[in-house]
């Protein structure tokens, strides 16, 4: 059998469904900030997947592999400041769950 | 010069504040600040000799857009909205200094203030460089740039609950929505085969594009832009960051981040609004997200007593008024019609100077006045005339008084909404106006006609450069209101 674009672009759906369900029923800080990081990575495999598959002049599209390294720095750079304010948090409440952090009501 | 090299001398002039907080020993930090001003002032300026780049310049310019007159008036809107937030900082710096004081011996007093003054600068970069992306990794990095600051400055009162706790809501709020953007751009790039905008529209307009795929991609690009602009039902993020964060950041956010937000979202949009098998379809999602947005911005602000969090609520409702008028673009080219770029630009125009009046004043009185409640500005005008005089001519502009820059705001889009015909987004406009004329001269009525609270009627101290500022903006909103064609003839 061969892997066709569908393939691909099932599991990159499929990654993206469970981040997102994850970020929604979770809730531990750091696992939302892991599912937070699989649906950027599904982002990621479904970019190389077209890249792959819809190739330009016989060389698949480098400006998907562009902007998929932007996405890893920028990922990198968004848990490096995401975590500094969860410990900053954890030192002033002593958790981590997002049901606790509710001090401001409608 | 050429216009690229603005974003360049803005990050130069971060860095420099970042190494004078460093290493020169200084008594005050808030010296710091006042540079940054200067700076940015300067910078502002040179915004009116740059020239356009060449159009053989290929190599890493091909992300930067040709500089229209729109992305300049945009780049000024940045500029002008962080002068405004470092002067805020200044007075806002006590708390700042109190809220995150390092307890080791021998540490600066003013500790962990600097940061505070830099940072603003690095998200101004941003802001600027979004203007003229035409690119999607430039639009990605450039909101990312600005995205990832704002998650500092949120969270930077690192003693105060409150602060952590919106720096905590828009960092995960913010992560998911920056999930939902670069999966849309991976469709979207699918789609199409390109990720520079003009090769995305050409390719959208073809009648041999893919309509749910395209859907598809543009319902997930919609969903995170709707989590920036804070429309509904994606805004719930809004009122708890807004009131837990410092004030001149919240000012900054309700600022700078939305008048960002708003012209990727015209970038992005606009391709899907030229595609001729996709523009029903479009339109009619944007019409139900603003008659949504209109409707929940401005009739929750109704009750709310916290005057951040009210401020948070007109907010969403102003953004209700900027997709309303990208809701009605005109499809076909009518004579006189005002396209959706045009009123954009001048409502944000508009909305920056109210509502950085407004921050200002609620900045400034921070100090003199303990809580954010509406209940504790009653009485203002006998305690300080020129606070309660500047409040009221925010609170005018924001409602739609006519001879405010406000009036036009709404006038414009309105009249989109009847040459376009769409009559369910008139109705709901017309009921969020309403609505806001009674909660915003709310506030007005109770600072000019009831006394001060007991044991708080002493006058209130106002710092020169705020005071100017203030002033400024005041005439500058009065003179919009009575001649619009001074901020439209800025950018067309």
């Amino acid at each position: 059998m061969d892997l066709t674009l569908n393939h691909f672009l099932f599991v990159s759906g499929a990654l993206f469904a469970i981040g997102l369900a994850g970020v929604l029923v979770r809730r531990n800080l750091l696992v939302i900030f892991m599912c937070l990081e699989l649906m950027l990575a599904a982002a990621n495999l479904t970019l190389v997947a077209f890249s792959r598959f819809n190739l330009v002049d016989g060389q698949p599209a480098y400006d998907a592999h562009v902007l998929l390294f932007f996405i890893i720095t920028v990922a990198a750079a968004e848990v490096a400041v995401g975590l500094a304010i969860i410990v900053a948090l954890f030192r002033t409440k002593e958790t981590t769950d997002v049901t606790k952090v509710n001090t401001m009501k409608y | 010069m050429p216009v690229y090299y603005l974003e360049f001398l803005v990050v130069a002039l971060g860095l420099v504040l970042l190494m004078a907080d460093a290493f020169a020993k200084l008594e005050d930090k808030r010296s710091l600040a006042r540079l940054g001003v200067l700076g940015l002032a300067v910078i502002f300026c040179l915004l009116f000799i740059v020239k356009a780049p060449e159009a053989a310049e290929g190599g890493i310019w091909r992300f930067y857009a040709a500089p229209d007159k729109l992305s300049l008036f945009f780049k000024g809107l940045a500029l002008l909205s962080t002068i405004l937030v470092l002067i805020m900082a200044i007075d806002y710096a006590p708390i700042v200094v109190a809220q995150t004081a390092n307890p080791e011996e021998g540490a600066h007093p003013q500790a962990g203030l600097g940061e505070f003054f830099a940072l603003p600068l690095f998200a101004c970069a941003g802001l600027m460089w979004m203007s003229s992306a035409n690119h999607l990794v430039s639009i990605f990095v450039s909101l990312e740039t600005v995205s990832i600051t704002f998650y500092i400055l949120v969270a930077y009162l690192r003693r105060n609950v409150g602060s952590l706790e919106a720096g905590v809501k828009y960092l995960i709020l913010g992560a998911l929505s920056t999930g939902f953007l670069v999966y849309g751009f991976a469709w979207l790039f699918g789609i199409t085969g390109s990720m520079e905008l003009g090769a995305i529209t050409e390719a959208l307009g073809k009648d041999s594009v893919n309509p749910t795929a395209a859907l598809f991609a543009f319902a997930l690009i919609l969903i995170a832009l709707a989590f920036k602009l804070g429309a509904a039902p994606f805004h719930l993020w809004i009122p708890d960051v807004y009131q837990g964060a410092p004030t001149p950041v919240t000012a900054f956010l309700s600022v700078g981040s939305k008048a960002a937000a708003t012209m990727v979202t015209l970038r992005l949009v606009s391709p899907f609004l030229a595609s001729a098998p996709l523009v029903g379809k479009i339109t009619a999602v944007l019409v139900v997200v603003a008659v949504l947005t209109l409707l929940v911005g401005n009739l929750a602000a109704l009750p709310q007593r916290n005057f951040k969090r009210l401020l948070a609520y007109s907010s969403i409702g102003h953004s209700g008024f900027l997709l309303m008028a990208l809701a009605a673009a005109p499809r076909e080219s009518v004579e006189n019609a005002l396209s959706s770029s045009t009123v954009i630009a001048f409502y944000l125009g508009a909305y920056l100077l109210m509502t950085l009046l407004a921050f200002l004043v609620l900045s400034s009185l921070r100090s003199a006045i303990s809580g954010e409640e509406i209940d504790s500005y009653r009485g203002l005008a006998k305690r300080s005339p020129l606070h309660a005089a500047a409040l009221l001519v925010a609170m005018a502009s924001l409602a739609g008084i006519p001879l405010t820059a406000g009036f036009f705001g709404k006038f414009f889009a309105f009249k989109m909404a009847i040459d376009a015909g769409q009559w369910w987004l008139l109705a709901a406009a017309l009921v969020a106006a309403a609505a806001g004329f009674y909660y915003y001269l709310k506030i007005a009525v109770s600072m000019y006609f009831s006394d001060p609270a007991k044991g708080d009627e002493t006058a209130i101290r106002l710092s020169p450069l705020t005071g100017i500022a203030m002033v400024v903006l005041m005439i500058l909103i009065v003179v919009a209101g009575i001649a619009p064609g001074v901020i439209v003839g800025l950018f067309s």
